[in-house]
């Protein structure tokens, strides 16, 4: 009853972003990890798109944890956008925010400096 | 009176779902604000999933039961599975910091999140299964 998750990559001046459509579960791990793990072979920022997205449960939350801390490790930056205001909420609540960067759209992140 | 809707799920990962909808059906005729029902969801959305992967432990002719009790101040939830329950005593409170350590396993945020969103929260067991009974209080729109 998921929606698969569809995801794809463009590279937009400095930054790589990722964008994510349909259900961040378990089953849209691999997705995600390879995607952004192309993605910061060319770029240090990456932005993860939420455009697409109405449901992230609890395995697709430690999904983000495994990637922020991959991220970090290999000196990447994580911007996140589009998330609705629950998931805004919920990213606090677990501490995802404090070592990512959320705006309200596509277009603040790709504006942010690096 | 107590209005009950009882929903009875496949112990199957994406059920959940159901009984997502089902939540934000009842959350919207009770009242609840926008804000309010989409914690809602997100907490029977866990524990459903509690139910699932660790009640039920995937045993596919297991089931999981949803019960939304519609009273005038609040709104009751119990999601019941055939597991041995969850000791809340047990359940360490997850920290990211600890979670992004090397080694550490990044998931375990399923009960942290259904006491952050709910008013209410009860761990129960018994012969017949694990049972986690919610409470959203109502608090209307402009209220």
């Amino acid at each position: 009853m998921y929606q698969d998750v569809i995801v794809t990559v463009e590279k937009r001046g400095n930054k790589a972003v990722v964008n994510l459509e349909g259900d961040i579960t378990t089953f849209a791990e691999e997705s995600i990890t390879k995607a952004v793990q192309s993605a910061l072979s060319d770029c240090k920022s990456i932005v993860l798109n939420f455009e697409g997205v109405e449901y992230i449960n609890s395995s697709g939350i430690a999904i983000l944890i495994s990637l922020v801390t991959e991220m970090m490790k290999k000196g990447g930056k994580l911007l996140v956008a589009n998330l609705t205001p629950h998931y805004q909420k919920i990213f606090k609540m677990v501490g995802l925010s404090q070592y990512t960067t959320v705006f309200n759209n596509l277009e603040e992140a790709l504006a942010a400096q690096d | 009176m107590k209005k009950i809707i009882e929903l009875t799920l496949p112990s199957s990962l994406g059920c959940e779902k159901v009984a997502i909808a089902s939540a934000a059906s009842v959350g919207k005729k009770m009242g609840l604000s926008q804000d309010r029902i989409e914690d809602l969801k997100t907490a029977v959305g866990e524990a459903c999933i509690n139910a699932i992967e660790h009640g039920n432990k995937g045993k596919k002719d297991a089931q999981v039961v949803v019960v939304f009790k519609e009273e005038q101040e609040k709104l009751e939830i119990s999601v019941k599975d055939q597991g041995p329950g969850v000791d809340p005593k047990a359940v360490e409170t997850p920290s990211i910091d600890k979670k992004m350590k090397p080694g550490s396993k990044q998931r375990g945020w399923g009960v942290f999140l259904i006491k952050n969103l709910t008013d209410e929260v009860e761990f129960c067991s018994s012969k017949k299964g694990g049972e986690v009974k919610m409470i959203i209080k109502i608090q209307r729109d402009g209220e």
